[in-house]
């Protein structure tokens, strides 16, 4: 067991007025669901990191030359990459998911005169937004439209 | 080091709040199919050849290299999505006395990695 998170690990260098209890993570904590939720959340940061670096990796293979890229195009047949690709995909539905539901709960209640539309508005657009990338990128990369 | 990231974290945290926002909506369909359908054979390797990528990558529209600025905030945003929720789990775990060097050496490689990605990406 990690011992207690820091108490000032977030804090500004002056202290502020008001005073807060220092947050600690509790002893029981992998037995609790929703910070188990909470650290799995954060631990998406790690495949998130992969992928990025994966990516650029893919991506400067197809800047050097049509050799290089199918050689890449290859290497993903490898199934430690299907692997890591299939644990990558379901880290994005996760974080997506999670995200659009807290989403509109951290809007602010109006920005000037202009309010945000009501949350089921937002975390509806939120996924019209989301599937329909998903779904051009797909067909864009499948050669279906483009 | 502490007092450089909270200067900083006006621009952390837009990239982190991009990264997991467009990130994700980005990531999903080029893993879905070039980590997965593709290699897999259910999606025809073939529809992404050299010169077919290469096009692809480098669609415009109106004289806005479209494809390519989508590409570099897909291979960029994730690495600060990535960077701030190691770093805030490091934190969970027990490490806020090293925040400041794991912070710094974190955003560190996600500034690195975005060099890197947009320079991958302009020399398609």
């Amino acid at each position: 067991m990690a011992g207690p998170a820091h108490p000032e690990a977030m804090a500004p260098p002056t202290p502020g007025r008001t005073r807060t209890a220092p947050p600690q993570m509790p002893s029981t904590w992998w037995s609790a669901p929703r910070i188990r939720t909470y650290l799995l959340f954060d631990a998406t940061g790690v495949i998130y990191f992969l992928v990025g670096f994966l990516a650029i990796k893919i991506v400067g293979q197809l800047a050097d030359g049509p050799i290089a890229w199918q050689a890449q195009m290859k290497a993903l047949e490898n199934p430690l990459y299907i692997a890591f690709h299939v644990l990558a995909l379901a880290s994005v539905i996760f974080v997506a998911v999670r995200f659009f539901r807290l989403f509109p709960k951290a809007q602010p209640p109006s920005i000037g005169p202009a309010k945000p539309p009501p949350g089921p508005v937002i975390h509806a657009g939120l996924y019209v937004v989301w599937l329909g990338l998903t779904a051009l990128i797909s067909l864009a990369l499948a050669g279906v439209i483009l | 080091m502490k007092t450089l990231l909270l200067k900083l974290e006006p621009i952390i945290w837009f990239m982190f709040g991009q990264g997991i926002m467009i990130g994700t909506m980005l990531l999903t369909g080029w893993i879905l199919v070039l980590g997965i359908l593709m290699p897999l054979g259910i999606v025809d390797p073939t529809q992404l050849n050299y010169v077919r990528a290469q096009q692809l990558f480098t669609t415009s529209l109106l004289g806005i290299p479209i494809a390519q600025l989508l590409l570099a905030a897909l291979v960029v945003l994730p690495l600060w999505k990535g960077a701030h929720h190691v770093r805030s789990l490091l934190i969970d775990m027990g490490g806020g006395e090293r925040d400041g060097i794991v912070g710094t050496v974190l955003y560190l490689i996600a500034s690195v990695g975005s060099v890197m990605g947009i320079a991958a990406v302009a020399s398609i």
